[in-house]
């Protein structure tokens, strides 16, 4: 039980870990998370690589939108920027994925940060209208330019290796993406403490005011969208090594539409938000499939029946988080933690 | 009311996890018998496609029943364990990866030729035969491809077979491709512009519409500016081909549609209109409701559905399921381990192989497809689709 926390310095105040008790649960997460793989089962894995690619995304997006206040409906397309960034240069140049990886992410800020221009003029709506375009420009440039993308057909991608050892599976991947995922984590609570975060987050509450006291609107509304688009990248390039293939039609307006959902479910303007979306976008609707199939062999048509069931309780579940927790799953936990932050005395 | 806004979603959440709840101990009462052979099928019963995925599965289901009822496999049931993919790749892997994983399954059935090319080295990896509804040209590769294979002729062969209809008809005539921006629509042209070339026909235009266009006014004015005789459809199920004939008759282009397995479905037809009355398609299997033809499977099939017409999507699986299981019942029989590459080695030897109905002539399987088609007429008004061609062999 914590009564008070006095801090005496102000690097104590901003630190993400307050108490041994934080320390320790961290480590235990960590621990549990280096653990996974070996008892998961093939499946799970996938699951937690899908997991983590989601989660880089969706921190991407929470950047994005949920500290710079900017609307995005195109964060998919950027993904398919950084995936076809590493297809095309594992596949021409041989490029290990520790290069292609990153160098997926910069390509994608790059090309973030022109469809970005817009937001200086426009916001809200009219801005999500201009970063509907940027998908529906970047899917036409996916479709067309052949040489680099393969056009319809799509590109095919040889295993990241890693000594020479073919990283083929879901649980090889995991080793890749879980690190990756922690690092955009980690590198995003620690934004929120520098004075780029807190421009973003000037800009997102009142840009005028934030204006008004120095900070330059160009200079940091561009570099959100530059720093979400790496995000996306770094995460459509941990997607086509994960599936080893990559179409014109594997990042359309819908998936941006999902992590928007996402960010939302998960709780605006906060990372552990854009990491509990994450996980609930890619495990509620696993789960709702589970639960359908296991009714089989009670009710043998319970899959095709229930399959469009699932549909509509999912988007409930995502529409009764609007209505009645409108700050998210991480509201939820907040409010969890705080009522055993005194336990057992009641808050 | 903040406390009953907190107990709806908990009640939500709550209902989520049980649901899951039970998986332990019903996957127990679940555990395959060794009297039991299990088959996954990744189908997508909601998103675009659910149409083909629902009437597949209920193909399937009554393949299972229809196969139970003549002693299984080698003695053996055929059990079936579905999953829906919404249409979705990575949800076509996750179901994969799962069922493979629990229910050891020899064969596997996927959804979309993007899911086959994904899971292609995992399939090899694992070692099982894996099928499904793609007709793609690129799968049809035993080389690239080894353990899978598919329940008709390419998309390049059926086109290679209005192609050779075409030439026999007319020597010269003048075509038209239109197609689609996918790569659904893009894999055979290539091939097929180089075999009209061949055929000595004259190709006129081709167009290529983007995905989920419905405009095609600017499309057809080209197409009037052509002539061509005939007018050749890929890449589409339904949109926007009525929406071209309906132009082109109004623009009095004298041309005959004609398409793929996909667009040649009868009931997609009839969701045309009139204007797709006299369309010519080329089908991998005769129709449910075709007159004259008979045969043990064609027969349940009738009776199974007391009379209701049944889509190519329903055979898409029989098919696959009926080659998947006799190659199955060879492993068997051979004392052999079922096996990816056992399996495909078996599936190889069908030679001259009666379907019972649901192909009019015996079929050989020496790659990964079934090489024959046929054209039919769509003859709206009698609510049926007439042959106009006998059984075409696809050229190897």
């Amino acid at each position: 039980m914590r009564i008070g926390s006095a801090k005496q310095t102000y690097a104590a105040d901003e630190a993400i870990f307050k108490t041994n008790v934080q320390r320790a649960w961290f480590a235990a997460l960590a621990l549990a998370l280096i653990l996974f793989p070996f008892i998961a089962s093939d499946y799970w894995q996938l699951l937690a690589c899908l997991i983590a690619i989601n989660i880089v995304a969706a921190m991407g997006l929470m950047i994005l939108t949920g500290f710079t206040g900017l609307v995005s409906l195109g964060h998919a397309a950027f993904m398919g920027v950084g995936a076809y960034t590493a297809a095309y240069l594992s596949n021409h140049l041989a490029l290990p994925f520790w290069l292609t990886i990153p160098a997926g992410g910069f390509v994608a800020a790059a090309v973030g940060a022109v469809f970005g221009i817009p937001s200086l003029r426009v916001k809200g709506l009219y801005l999500a209208l201009t970063t509907i375009a940027a998908s529906f420009i970047l899917q036409s440039i996916f479709f067309n330019w052949t040489s680099v993308t393969g056009g319809a057909r799509g590109l095919t991608i040889e295993p990241a290796s890693f000594f020479g050892r073919a990283l083929v599976t879901p649980g090889a991947i995991y080793w890749i993406a879980m690190p990756i995922a922690a690092l955009t984590v980690w590198w995003a609570r620690n934004l929120l403490r520098t004075r780029v975060g807190r421009a973003f987050i000037a800009i997102r509450d009142r840009d005028i005011s934030a204006e008004l006291l120095g900070i330059e609107l160009l200079r940091y509304k561009l570099m959100s969208f530059a720093l979400a688009s790496f995000y996306a990248g770094m995460a459509g390039a941990l997607w086509v090594y994960l599936f080893r293939v990559i179409t014109p039609e594997s990042f359309r307006l819908i998936e941006s539409i999902f992590f928007v959902a996402a960010i939302i479910v998960g709780g605006l303007g906060s990372v552990r938000g854009a990491i509990f979306g994450a996980v609930f976008m890619t495990l509620v609707p696993e789960l709702l499939k589970i639960g359908a199939s296991d009714l089989a062999p009670y009710w043998p048509d319970a899959v095709k029946l229930l399959s469009p069931v699932r549909t509509i309780v999912f988007g409930a579940l995502i529409v009764g988080f609007l209505m009645f927790e409108p700050l998210g799953l991480n509201e939820i936990w907040q409010r969890t933690r705080q009522r055993f932050a005194l336990w057992p005395f009641r808050t | 009311m903040r406390t009953d806004r907190r107990k709806i979603l908990a009640g939500l959440g709550a209902g989520v996890v049980s649901s899951t709840v039970p998986a332990p101990w019903v996957r127990g009462l679940r555990a395959q018998e060794a009297s039991e052979i299990p088959v996954a099928i990744a189908s997508p019963m909601t998103g675009v496609f659910a149409f083909a995925g629902i009437e597949g599965t209920d193909g399937a289901n009554h393949f299972a029943q229809y196969l139970n009822e003549r002693g299984g496999i080698a003695g053996r049931k055929l059990r079936l364990i579905v999953e829906d993919t919404g249409y979705q790749v990575p949800q076509a892997v996750a179901v994969f990866n799962r069922l493979v994983a629990e229910y050891k399954v020899p064969l596997f059935l996927g959804d979309s030729t993007g899911f086959q090319k994904t899971i292609n080295e995992e399939v090899n990896r694992r070692g099982l035969l894996l099928a499904g509804a793609s007709f793609a040209s690129e799968i049809d590769d035993p080389q690239k491809y080894p353990l899978q294979y598919m329940p008709g002729p390419s998309y390049s062969a059926q086109v290679g077979m209005l192609l050779k209809h075409i030439a026999a008809t007319k020597k010269g005539a003048r075509i038209a491709f239109v197609h689609s921006d996918t790569e659904f629509g893009r894999d055979p042209i290539a091939q097929s512009e180089a075999l009209a070339k061949t055929l000595g026909l004259e190709q006129v235009e081709k167009i290529v519409t983007p995905p989920g266009s419905f405009d095609v006014s600017s499309e057809v004015l080209k197409l009037r500016r052509a002539r061509p005789e005939f007018t050749v459809f890929h890449g589409y199920v339904m949109a926007p081909i009525p929406e071209f004939m309906k132009q082109m008759k109004e623009a009095r282009i004298e041309t005959q549609f004609m398409g793929t397995f996909y667009s040649s479905d009868l009931g997609i037809l009839q969701k045309m209109g009139d204007v797709a009355d006299g369309y010519l398609g080329v089908n991998a299997y005769n129709y449910v409701n075709q007159e004259g033809v008979s045969g043990p499977a064609m027969d349940f099939i009738k009776k199974a559905n007391g009379g209701k017409y049944r889509t190519n999507s329903y055979l898409q699986p029989w098919t696959n399921l009926t080659l998947g299981t006799e190659a199955m019942r060879r492993c068997i029989e051979a004392g052999k381990e079922m096996t990816g590459a056992n399996l495909k080695a078996a599936l190889n030897t069908i030679k001259d192989y009666d379907m019972g109905g649901v192909i009019g002539v015996p079929i050989s399987v020496p790659g990964n497809s079934i090489g024959v088609g046929r054209i039919f007429r769509a003859n709206l008004k009698a609510g049926k689709m007439d042959p106009v061609s006998d059984w075409i062999k696809a050229e190897a």
